[in-house]
């Protein structure tokens, strides 16, 4: 199973802002389970890359307080017709990857 | 034939450590390993030790920080932070400054990138926001407080 990452784009004057929703569970590793008084275990998206035509724009590190099925707005210099690429993995080491070709 | 194929590959590696050499390209920019020294730390300063080797950012208007004055739901915070006024942006660390761990993410930018962020993230109670950007070297900051009426951490 890889991660479900939906993302939309669009390039403007040179400069695309490209917003992704990804749906993962974002479990910190720190949030108590009432009935057991253990921690639930971690898992989280830690490593996010953005890359542009293949070659990597934005490299992010995440710590799992970013919240449950993240959004993520970023931007990078790219014209109509530039592939944007975005790739995840969650420290369980599931991964996930979708392109999108700028319009 | 042999011989053509090894000049070729000789010729490659020459070039591959030229470009080491030269600092094109450099050890954080080829390993994107997790820093887990900056994502265990439990303050924010040692944090941003473990990224930057330094704590003592100023505060700069540049950095435009875009955080709800209350949260009613700390689990899903919208924060933006827009330093596309800044030339030179490496990276953009955001920071929660009594959540457990402090650290909420880091973006390293590349050529192709503009300084700008934006996402939802957790936090547990009211407390400080934090956004830091580094450009050449140098830490500037924005600070803004979030009043949290529910927390995002569990419990």
């Amino acid at each position: 199973m890889s991660i479900n990452i939906r993302m939309r784009g669009a390039s403007k004057g040179g400069v695309a802002e490209i917003k992704a929703l990804i749906k993962h569970p974002m479990e910190s590793g720190v949030r108590m389970d009432q009935k057991t008084g253990k921690p639930f275990p971690a898992k989280y998206i830690d490593i996010l890359t953005v890359a542009v035509n293949g070659t990597t724009a934005i490299d992010a590190q995440w710590s799992g307080a970013i919240s449950a099925n993240p959004y993520v707005a970023i931007q990078v210099k790219a014209n109509a017709g530039d592939e944007i690429t975005i790739t995840l993995s969650d420290n369980t080491g599931e991964k996930g990857t979708e392109s999108l070709k700028l319009k | 034939m042999k011989r053509r194929s090894f000049l070729k590959g000789t010729l490659a590696t020459g070039a591959a450590a030229i470009a080491v050499n030269a600092g094109l390209l450099t050890p954080s920019t080829v390993l994107a390993d997790w820093n887990s020294k900056a994502f265990n730390a439990k303050t924010t300063d040692d944090a941003l030790n473990a990224l930057y080797g330094a704590s003592n950012a100023t505060t700069s208007g540049d950095v435009v920080l875009k955080a709800p004055a209350i949260a009613e739901n700390g689990a899903v915070t919208p924060v933006t932070v827009d330093a596309s006024g800044i030339t030179g942006v490496e990276s953009i660390t955001i920071l929660a400054s009594k959540n457990p761990i402090p650290l909420v993410c880091e973006y390293t930018f590349g050529a192709a990138a503009v300084g700008y962020v934006s996402t939802r993230i957790k936090m547990g109670q009211t407390m400080d926001v934090i956004a830091v950007v580094n450009a050449g070297g140098k830490l500037l900051k924005a600070e803004q407080e979030v009043k949290v009426t529910i927390g995002g951490c569990g419990g």
